[in-house]
């Protein structure tokens, strides 16, 4: 990366004001080969160490398990029992493993946000988010449409617990709010939160980088930017928290979302 | 950039900023009273943040959608 390019706009001479390169250019993703860029080399990579990772920690389980294979089994574990059977119920099971394949991915999809060399979270391309939401609200639909036949569509849009003058009103608002809503904001939210801890992320270590390469010519401007990377450093810490949570409550929601088709009464 | 389309990313930071008033509240009221509730029952401290991540994602999305409004303006 040169200085020209991140802020070719600069005068460094003269004024310290620079005109940024749009944020579109953050969405760009050239072709590495034949219109295979590096978003879907990563989504590889990352299914490949989902993977990998399962196979070789519970490949075979000794007596005494080793160090990894328990850290891999509490992941899988913390999914099969506290959200699904924790949250679906005793027909959770049957769900685990889309749960524990849908966490283990954005999971990792979401480090390589903070994984040095690759800084890039699959998870912030809205195409990746919106598949996996769609994939949710395929399976939560079909779950009741299965569990309760047509009544799954007839106790939406026609509830019968609501007065009678309201049904139609509580009908639309719970449709929308069910089929579009919810994995609409299921999307967005991990996307958004990803976009957020890459931009910023983006921001701090290109503006350090500007003052020590770009302006240390003048006083004191080294020292500004080393602290933007200080700043940039905590924020790395934030993020791995931001990544490990949006995963979580990707999968959460996905499970509660299947819970509310498998039981209308909750 | 021309005035217009500087005026515009100006409104459209203001929109986000008005965008995250209701769910900053929101998630402090519900953290707060997740607090309390997991300081007078340790025992449900599990269940109790387990909700708290769920009402957190539904209010948080308020917030994430004014963000996505800002790209998008």
């Amino acid at each position: 990366m040169d200085v020209e390019i991140l802020a070719f706009e600069c005068e460094t001479a003269t004024d310290v004001v620079c005109t940024p390169p749009f944020v579109n250019e953050l969405f760009e993703t050239p072709d590495v080969f034949l219109g295979i860029n590096r978003a879907m080399l990563l989504m590889f990579l990352a299914a490949f160490i989902v993977i990998a990772l399962l196979y070789f920690a519970l490949r075979k389980r000794p007596v005494v398990p080793t160090k990894f294979g328990a850290a891999v089994e509490g992941l899988v574990t913390l999914v099969k029992d506290e959200i699904a059977t924790g949250i679906i119920g005793p027909q959770g099971a049957k769900y685990a493993p889309y749960l524990i394949s849908i966490f283990l991915f954005i999971l990792v999809g979401n480090l390589f946000e903070i994984t040095p060399l690759i800084n890039f979270p699959i998870t912030s391309r809205m195409a990746l988010p919106a598949f996996l939401a769609l994939l949710t609200w395929v399976i939560f639909v079909f779950a009741g449409f299965r569990e309760q036949g047509f009544g799954y569509l007839g106790h939406i849009v026609w509830p019968k617990d609501v007065p009678i003058a309201l049904r139609w009103l509580v009908g639309i608002i719970e449709f929308v709010s069910i089929f579009l809503v919810r994995p609409f904001s299921l999307a967005v939210r991990l996307f958004a939160n990803l976009v957020a801890g890459h931009v910023m992320l983006t921001l701090l270590l290109v503006t350090g980088y500007v003052y020590i390469v770009g302006f240390s010519n003048a006083t004191f401007n080294g020292v500004f930017g080393v602290l933007w990377w200080v700043l940039a450093l905590a924020i790395f810490l934030f993020e791995v928290v931001v990544s490990i949570l949006q995963a979580y409550i990707f999968t959460l929601l996905s499970a509660v979302y299947i819970q509310t088709s498998v039981h209308p009464e909750h | 950039m021309t005035e217009i389309e500087i005026t515009k990313g100006a409104i459209a930071l203001i929109g986000y900023g008005l965008a995250a008033i209701g769910p900053g509240v929101g998630i402090g009221i519900l953290a707060g009273n997740a607090v309390q509730a997991m300081a007078r029952q340790p025992e449900a401290a599990g269940m109790v943040r387990t909700t708290m991540f769920l009402g957190i994602a539904f209010t948080e999305a308020l917030a994430l959608i004014g963000f996505v409004l800002f790209f998008l303006a």
